[in-house]
Formats: C-alpha cells, sequence, structure tokens
C-alpha cells in the first residue's frame, strides 16, 4: 500500500475567475490566484519554501516556452525559492499539487505552493484550437482531424450503446452543472440552461452540443499546503488533510486505461472506499463526461447511471454531489488551471464556505470527505495523465 | 506542388490497383502487444528486442467513431473521425471516408478496409497524404 510518510494539509485556496480576459496576462492571472490563497490561508508568504507551476500551453500561445512558472511567479513576489514548472495537458493543476504534497511529505519543506494558471484567448481562435490538439501525439492524431470533443463523443457513443445512456441523459447533466455554475462567482458561464435549450443549441459532433462542451477559457487557482507538525502554529481556518493523491498514465493493453487504477490506488491510501465519499469534482470538458468519470470511480455500476440522472441523484441537494462548481463546461476550462480549481471548490465545500452552492454530506453535515478527479491529454485512445486525489476533514 | 506523406514510415501505397495498402506496425513476440505506428519496446512486456516489425490494418472493424461538424484549419466539415480495431488487434485512429458524414452511415462493428489518400493540404498547397479507412464493400 501506498502512504505518505508525512500528513499534509491545504491552509489556503485561491482563484482568478475564470473567463475572457484579453486585457489580462499570464503575470496577472497567476498574481491573483496565488495572492488569494495566501490572504485565505492567512500565512506571511515569506514563510513559502517552494512552488510548484502548472501550465500546458503558454509555449504556444504567447510564446512563453520556458522558465515559465519562473517569469510568471516572480511578478507574484517569488525569488530565489525552488520553483518546479509541471506540465500533464488537463491534468496539470493536481499534478503539480501532488508534487507539492510529497516535497512536504518528504520532509524537505513544511510550506509549499502549488499554481495553475493559462491563458487560451488570443485574437486568433485557429491557434488555440491547434494548440489544444498538441496535447496528443501529434504525429498521429493532430494532423489527422483530431479533436477532444470527438474524443467524448468516440467514448459515449460506446457507452450508449452498451449501457442506454442516452442524449437527454447528458443534457441533464449539462443543466445540472450550469444551474451549479450560475451560483459560482468564479465560473465562466454563470447562466443556467434548461434540458431542452442544451439538447438543441448547435451540433458539436453527436451527441455533444454546444451547451454540454467546455470552451476556451483564461484563469488560475492556487494551493497553500503545509506540514500536519506546522498546522497548530499556522492555521487560520479549518485544515483540509490530503488523504490521498493517486496518479497513472494511459494503459492501452488489459481491460481498463488507467483511470479506474488510479481511484483504486486513492481509495486505498486514504484508507475509504467510494461510499464514504461526499462531495466530488470530475473532469468534464464536455459535461457527460462526468457520468463515465462517475462509473470509472466506483460510485455505481454503468447500467444504473441513467436512473440515477433522472432521480437527480448527483444534483447540489442529491446524495452525491458531483461538480458542485459546475464542472468544467459551467466553471470554464484554462487546462493548466483547472485541478486547482477541482482542489478550491472541495476545500471551500469541505470548510462550508460554499454559500449557495454549499453541499450537504451525511447526516445533513458540511461533507468531512471530498475527491477530485482530474484527465488530462490523449495517447493511443485513452488519457494521458489521470489524477485522484482524496481530500478529508 | 507534390503528393507528400503526412510522415515517412507509417504506411505502404500500394503500386498496382491489385495490391492493398497496409500500416507499418510491430508485435511483440512474447506477448502479443500489437501496435500501429511500430514500437521498439513492447509497452506490456518493457523488455528490449521482442517487437518485429509487421504488416497490418489493411482490414478491420470500427470501435467507434464522431461525425465531427466543426473542424480545426484545412478540414472540411461535417467530418468522420474514428477508432479501427485491425484484424491484428492493433487500434488506429483515423478519418473515415468512403460514406457520407453523417451518424447513421455507419455502425461500431462495421467492417472497414485501409485506404491511403490525401488528408489535407499544407501551407505550400502541397497534399498530405494518410491513412484513411471506408466501409469495406463499399466503393468510394
Amino acid at each position: 500500500m501506498k502512504k505518505l510518510a508525512r500528513e499534509v494539509c491545504i491552509l489556503g485556496v485561491g482563484m482568478h475567475p475564470f473567463g475572457k480576459f484579453l486585457d489580462k496576462s499570464l503575470k496577472d492571472l497567476t498574481r491573483v490566484a496565488v495572492w488569494n490563497s495566501i490572504r485565505d490561508s492567512g500565512i506571511d508568504a515569506t514563510l513559502i519554501e517552494a512552488a510548484y507551476f502548472s501550465n500546458v500551453l503558454a509555449g504556444l500561445i504567447t510564446g512563453q516556452e520556458g522558465v515559465r512558472g519562473h517569469v510568471f511567479l516572480r511578478d507574484s513576489g517569488f525569488q530565489s525559492i525552488p520553483i518546479v514548472n509541471v506540465e500533464g495537458a488537463c491534468a496539470s493543476g493536481t499534478m503539480a499539487l501532488r508534487e507539492a504534497v510529497f516535497a512536504i511529505a518528504a520532509g524537505m519543506y513544511d510550506v509549499v505552493l502549488a499554481v495553475g494558471a493559462e491563458k487560451l484567448y488570443l485574437d486568433d481562435t485557429a491557434r488555440s484550437i491547434e494548440a489544444m490538439a498538441t496535447n496528443t501525439d501529434v504525429e498521429l492524431m493532430a494532423g489527422l482531424g483530431f479533436q477532444f470533443t470527438g474524443s467524448y463523443a468516440m467514448a459515449l457513443r460506446k457507452y450508449m450503446k452498451q449501457y442506454g445512456w442516452t442524449q437527454t441523459h447528458f443534457a441533464k447533466v449539462a443543466s445540472k452543472n450550469k444551474k451549479n455554475g450560475s451560483m459560482n462567482p468564479f465560473a465562466q458561464y454563470q447562466k443556467p440552461l434548461s434540458v431542452d435549450e442544451i439538447l438543441h443549441s448547435r451540433l458539436i459532433c453527436w451527441p455533444l452540443t454546444l451547451y454540454m462542451c467546455s470552451t476556451m477559457a483564461d484563469g488560475a487557482a492556487a494551493a497553500v499546503v503545509c506540514s500536519k507538525d506546522m498546522v497548530a502554529k499556522l492555521a487560520r481556518k479549518k485544515p483540509i488533510s490530503v488523504a490521498a493523491c493517486a496518479l497513472r498514465s494511459g494503459e492501452v493493453t488489459g481491460e481498463d486505461d488507467g483511470q479506474r487504477r488510479a481511484a483504486l490506488e486513492a481509495y486505498d491510501m486514504a484508507g475509504i472506499g467510494p461510499e464514504d465519499v461526499e462531495v466530488v469534482e470530475v473532469h468534464d470538458a464536455m459535461a457527460p463526461g462526468e457520468l463515465f468519470r462517475i462509473e470509472k470511480l466506483g460510485f455505481c455500476k454503468p447500467e444504473e447511471i441513467g436512473v440515477l440522472v433522472d432521480e437527480d441523484f448527483f444534483a447540489l441537494n442529491g446524495k452525491l454531489p458531483v461538480n458542485p462548481s459546475g464542472g468544467l463546461a459551467a466553471r470554464g476550462h484554462p487546462i493548466g488551471a483547472t485541478g486547482l480549481a477541482q482542489i478550491a471548490e472541495l476545500v471551500w465545500q469541505m470548510r462550508g464556505e460554499a454559500g449557495v452552492r454549499q453541499v450537504r454530506g451525511r447526516h445533513q453535515m458540511v461533507p468531512k470527505v471530498g475527491l477530485a478527479q482530474n484527465s488530462g491529454g490523449y495517447v493511443e485512445g485513452v488519457s494521458a495523465a489521470m489524477t485522484v486525489t482524496i481530500l478529508k476533514c | 506542388m507534390a503528393d507528400l506523406p503526412l510522415k515517412e514510415g507509417l504506411f505502404v501505397q500500394p503500386k498496382s490497383e491489385n495490391e492493398k495498402p497496409y500500416l507499418l506496425g510491430s508485435r511483440c513476440r512474447v506477448c502479443g502487444y500489437t501496435s500501429f505506428p511500430k514500437k521498439e519496446i513492447c509497452i506490456v512486456c518493457r523488455k528490449e528486442a521482442t517487437m518485429e516489425n509487421i504488416q497490418l490494418g489493411s482490414y478491420g472493424k470500427l470501435d467507434t467513431f464522431a461525425v465531427m461538424q466543426v473542424g480545426p484549419p484545412g478540414f472540411k466539415v461535417p467530418y468522420i473521425i474514428g477508432y479501427v480495431r485491425t484484424q491484428e488487434g492493433a487500434l488506429v485512429f483515423a478519418p473515415i471516408t468512403g460514406c457520407e458524414a453523417k451518424d447513421d452511415a455507419l455502425g461500431v462493428g462495421e467492417e472497414m478496409e485501409l485506404v491511403i489518400e490525401k488528408v489535407k493540404q499544407d501551407g505550400k498547397g502541397n497534399n498530405l497524404i494518410g491513412w484513411k479507412y471506408k466501409p469495406a464493400g463499399k466503393r468510394k
């Protein structure tokens, strides 16, 4: 069994809102998220001993290919401390958190920053779309018309055929998430949409319609993590423990793609099962993807999902609230920032700070166990990098 | 302006009408793992010198597909992308051709046949040649 050698807690989280910010640079986005997380933690920022910086496409979008974290964090007031750049496409954010947690668990540091920032909007949309398609084996995929919408549509087509999932189920999931997003001040889209509006929006690639899909976004998110030993001295708010942070890479042989393996490893690390989880954030770059994530995480069998969607099982006030933030399709998907935005949402939910979108766990209490599933890239038909992070308090 | 392969060393285009095109892949002598494009090291065994080059992909079954209504530069919409499980067991991503770009024009599990043809043009007007699949038994 894999275990952290030392307990690690999240002291503070912060975001720059996700959306279209043509007048803001990656330095601006980074600085706002970093200082929101520091303010939230209440610590003196000079205590931060190292930083892990997640970004995916700054090289192609802005030309800043090298030393990204070093450049962007310098503008946030960080010099001298070790800065490590982390990249694993859309999973980069939670991969950066995982490295920050490991650095503390290894005993090297007591206070570490994990940051994710991404800028996808520029005046040239075609360039942004082409940059996104580089999160694959570009020799094999990008030149042949591959798009991430298509990868979700191809996976969903198989689930529909095998388990009876319908396009209406998908629209219900998207509508639920748009409603959640409408209550999230950091979300790119804060407009609730009905099942009909979603079903009748423009077809992108069947079964996906426009309002089921995430679009480009700019944004940033950050977390201040600290050793359990220092929590008593530093914590101003309820500390949230990182009980597990599993990472796997795509598998193309055997029965699964690695996502289920990542989940099992995380449950094992945390010493819990899926039945103990009270709030979930999953990676749904296209909202219906939420359903195959739920299935792979072991929350239900794939053939049960249609009924559970119809019963609002995954709604804000359902038995297992999924994507209370609105998920990627409503919150927006600045790819290197997404994972840490998931973590920020879980922390807010587990502290009882989520305002009108606050969920209730067992016994109508603030949730004590939260899970974030984040995945990125696409190799040989499966996600390249997959993380499952479990938080406890 | 010329016909150029998308990348060298991935496929063979027949010289005559009677020959079938094929892809250049590999298979592990120990475990049977089959790959396109060819790999030097088996990702199942992770040992040296177990992979041997094979020809594959002339025929297969459609694993799944999507009809894209929005495309990147150089692609005329709608167009179809899909995965084909070749007779030899490799999973190959490819554009799908030889049928209408509609969801009811194809079925998962359908028999497919490899074609080598123009995928798109590059910035200089050269035709970039790559691999595609079409429904077997239907002539384009």
